[in-house]
């Protein structure tokens, strides 16, 4: 009966949705055709921040990601199951004892300065990325085990390694790795981040700053990963890539035809951009780790497990991200994005529980409650610090924060949040200022979990950064990470992931959201849009305009 | 009024210009010492490493010899006060040192934005008097009802906050009517929604202080004879109670000048249009401490430069205040 009775809702869900589709169906327009055409100018408007360097090895954030996709391109991709696949390598091999690995080259690639594509090239870039003076963070971690590069031959090229590295391929895929021009590498830093050179489908030829970046066709493109379409692209003549940091401009902007694309796009947005049968959307959830609360275990009060599974049982996460989010998000079990094929979710763990979560904090001995309702201790209230990094999380997380504040407060939780930019955020966060705090962190592969869990991650890099906010310290989970990230077997390390990520949610280190939401919207006109699946940037090297 | 320091006793007046130039030039140097001097120790006090600021921005996860290195060619690794001092030092070489994010000197970065920001500026101060005095004059001279509604309408207007503002011309005349695009970026078309939105709310605190000072002027002996003498009403308003009215109004547009460029900071970032505003936002946030003085300055220097303007056309607009220097 019940099965019955689902089945016919299904089949009014789908019959209603087949009415909506050819209701909605877009009217003929002067477009319409299904071959790719050449030529034309898509104008991006971007929300992040503007780059303040064009080439991603210095510094090493998502913004200049987002941008160099555009011009860069790695030694490897990876497909939409995370395998990794040809790009400038076409093949490659480990050595038996994983310390050193070979790769061979395209021969028929040239930067767009005319530099071939060489093995000296990849030396270069190693070199260049490990060079203090350059300031790399984000590639500098990527290549953290590569002692040394062999240049074999023209075309083969060999890095050697201090200890195995099962992520070796997930990190040479990151924008933040690419290979540039030896050439232009030369030149001085100020220069090459005005104008990196690479052999990407598009070339920078200028940089009006505050304003856009404008990238020219690369009429020589030949380079494109193994996944990429049969297509002849790049068809665009020309991007013009915009900075609008406003939400609500970037959204008019594009409503208006003024942008062709907007990064960024709010829960609002997405809902107003359904309606509207010029518009799609782009749904790409960045890689690595979900979005997640973490749990400071490293002092009192979440030093005691009970504790934490009381906060994560009395936040009614679910509920918030209804509201908040217009379904635009969907709720996380997992410590891993769920583009991650290694990531593992445990709902059960997660599941509301008001009357659960009072009983663990009585058991743990926050019996006393005072005039607020807050529960006391020994003299001392359970005060959560919960700093929020305005850049970082977007309005409608800092508004599912205050519902997670309100109904934790039930229990007699006491959160108290402070919003603040990103340099006292983190400066907070050194000083171990902070219970709960959420922090978005890209990376392609399970590997992430080594850095964010495994207990390195407590000492503090000499800028005062450290990965591992919840402060786990637990030797077997070191271990197993350890191992994981050293295996290749696929079976194995698939099952050394799932063992460490069941140890981090028994434990309630981490609450975990959503994925990290990165929604696209762009005009319907706009086709061949898609997002290269290593840290999901949208890639316009087969896109063209139907108009 | 400022003007009342503008007025020596003195009775030898060319002196007395002299030192109202000299005054005001040293007034400047303490406005520009005090402002690079806030700005830098108010950056360096408040959390969050410069040094980050050089290696990709906040959490960067920069390595130790990347930030030795930074710190090193920067003068960080300095005490406080020898890197203020060195600071100081090379301001008075006119040498405004290299952004830590943007990697370029800062005198370009200013060069590049300043321009979009005083235009902005500009225009809006002037289309601000244009609706101030519109409205002022119109209420003066059409009754109670219409002294009541201007009235309510500058209060309203002086409240209006600019991103809300901003939002709603971008609602109205970009999303709904689609006359005006919503991106300001270089265009002069994109200027139109910014110049607005920062126009209106300083018009309704213009158009308060010129309606009351030209209700004063209206009921004044001077107008009285004007009418006698046989002017005609509208002649009343713009020969004589105007000027009249006009002083406090131009007084505080070197006030209004400041507004304008703290509103600039949400205009540009509405807007997406490049300018200085944006450029203190984004170099605040990253701890660019060249950047944010050398920005500082500027602006505390364009803001004495009007204020000195003011003063020079409310001697223009006044005579009592010619009549001492020049007597």
């Amino acid at each position: 009966m019940h099965l019955h009775a689902r089945h016919t809702l299904a089949l009014a869900v789908l019959g209603v949705s087949a009415l909506t589709l050819t209701a909605c169906a877009p009217a003929e327009t002067s477009g319409g055709s299904t071959s790719p055409v050449s030529g034309g100018t898509l104008t991006y408007a971007t929300g992040d921040a503007e780059p303040t360097c064009l080439d991603p090895h210095v510094g090493g954030n998502y913004p200049q990601a987002l941008v160099a996709t555009q011009y860069l391109e790695s030694l490897v991709s990876l497909d939409d199951t995370g395998t990794a696949i040809p790009w400038l390598a076409e093949s490659w091999t480990e050595s038996d004892d994983g310390l050193s690995w070979e790769f061979t080259l395209r021969d028929d690639v040239e930067f767009t300065d005319g530099t071939p594509l060489t093995s000296a090239a990849i030396a270069a870039n190693v070199a260049h990325v490990q060079d203090p003076a350059t300031g790399s963070s984000t590639g500098y971690l990527a290549l953290g085990k590569v002692t040394g590069v062999d240049e074999v031959s023209d075309s083969v090229v060999r890095l050697n390694l201090s200890s195995p590295d099962s992520a070796l391929l997930e990190s040479l895929s990151q924008p933040w790795v690419a290979i540039q021009s030896p050439v232009a590498l030369e030149r001085d830093q100020e220069t090459n981040c005005e104008s990196p050179v690479g052999t990407g489908p598009f070339v920078v030829t200028a940089w009006d700053r505050q304003n856009s970046i404008t990238l020219d066709r690369n009429e020589n493109y030949n380079s494109a990963p193994a996944d990429a379409g049969e297509g002849d692209g790049p068809y665009l003549d020309q991007i013009v890539w915009r900075f609008v940091p406003d939400s609500a401009t970037r959204y008019a902007a594009l409503a208006s035809g003024e942008v062709d694309v907007i990064d960024n796009a709010q829960p609002d947005t997405l809902v107003a951009a359904e309606k509207d049968n010029a518009l799609d959307e782009l749904d790409a959830p960045r890689p690595g780790a979900s979005n997640r609360i973490e749990l400071n275990s490293g002092k009192a009060p979440f030093d005691d497990v009970r504790v934490r599974e009381a906060f994560a049982r009395s936040a009614a996460v679910n509920d918030g991200i209804a509201s908040l989010f217009f379904g635009t998000a969907d709720r996380s079990y997992s410590a891993l994005s769920s583009v991650e094929a290694l990531g593992l979710s445990d709902e059960d763990l997660f599941t509301f529980d008001a009357d659960a979560a009072n009983d663990l904090l009585d058991e743990a001995g926050w019996t006393e409650r005072n005039a607020d309702g807050i529960r006391t201790k020994d003299g001392s209230t359970l005060t959560l610090t919960f700093p929020v990094s305005t850049n970082q999380s977007i309005p409608a997380e800092q508004s599912l924060f205050e519902q997670i504040q309100a109904t934790t407060k039930e229990v007699g939780f006491d959160v108290v949040l402070e919003p603040m930019d990103l340099s006292s955020w983190y400066t907070a966060l050194a000083a171990d200022d902070y219970d709960l705090v959420s922090a978005p962190y890209t990376k392609v592969g399970p590997d992430v979990l080594r850095i964010l869990y495994h207990s390195d991650g407590i000492t503090p890099a000499p800028s005062g950064y450290f990965a591992n906010h919840s402060k786990v310290n637990i030797p077997e989970l070191d271990d197993l990470l350890t191992q994981a990230s050293q295996v290749t077997d696929v079976a194995e390390r698939t099952e050394l992931y799932a063992d460490a990520q069941q140890i981090i949610l028994d434990g309630y280190y981490i609450v975990p959201l959503f994925d990290q939401q990165n929604h696209y919207l762009y005009r319907s006109d706009v086709k061949g849009l898609r997002a290269i699946p290593t840290v999901y940037t949208p890639t316009f090297a087969e896109a063209w305009l139907d108009r | 009024m400022t003007i009342v320091a503008a007025s020596p006793t003195t009775t030898r007046p060319r002196a007395s210009a002299t030192q109202w130039v000299l005054a005001r030039l040293g007034g400047l140097v303490v406005v520009l010492w005090a402002a690079a001097t806030l700005t830098f120790f108010a950056l360096r006090l408040i959390p969050g490493d410069p040094a980050e600021a050089l290696l990709g921005g906040p959490g960067s996860q920069a390595s130790e010899e990347a930030l030795e290195t930074a710190r090193r060619e920067f003068g960080l690794d300095q005490p406080l006060l020898v890197q203020y001092i060195a600071q100081l030092g090379r301001y008075v070489t006119l040498d405004f040192g290299t952004s830590y994010s943007l990697k370029q000197p800062v005198s370009t970065v200013i060069a590049e934005q300043l321009g979009g920001t005083l235009v902005l500026a500009a225009l809006a101060l002037a289309l601000a008097w244009v609706l101030a005095l519109g409205v002022a004059v119109w209420s003066a001279q059409s009754g109670r009802v219409a002294a009541a509604l201007g009235s309510a309408l500058e209060v309203i207007a002086v409240a209006l906050p600019h991103f809300w503002l901003a939002s709603s011309l971008v609602l109205l005349f970009s999303t709904t009517l689609g006359w005006l695009p919503p991106l300001s970026g270089r265009s002069p078309a994109g200027l139109i929604l910014p110049v607005v939105t920062l126009a209106i709310p300083l018009a309704g605190f213009l158009g308060q202080v010129m309606r009351e000072s030209l209700l004063d002027a209206l009921s004044s002996p001077f107008v009285l004879s004007a009418r006698t003498r046989g002017e005609t009403s509208a002649g009343v308003i713009w020969r004589h109670a105007l000027r009249h009215a006009a002083l406090p109004a131009i007084g505080l547009s070197g006030w209004a000048f400041g507004n304008l460029v703290s509103g600039a900071v949400v205009v540009e970032t509405i807007f997406a249009r490049p300018g200085l505003g944006r450029t203190l936002l984004s170099a605040v946030q990253a701890r660019d401490v060249p950047l944010v003085t050398g920005i500082v300055l500027v602006v505390a220097l364009a803001y004495s430069v009007v204020t000195t303007l003011t003063d020079v056309l409310d001697r223009a607009a006044d005579p009592r205040l010619r009549t001492v220097v020049e007597a």
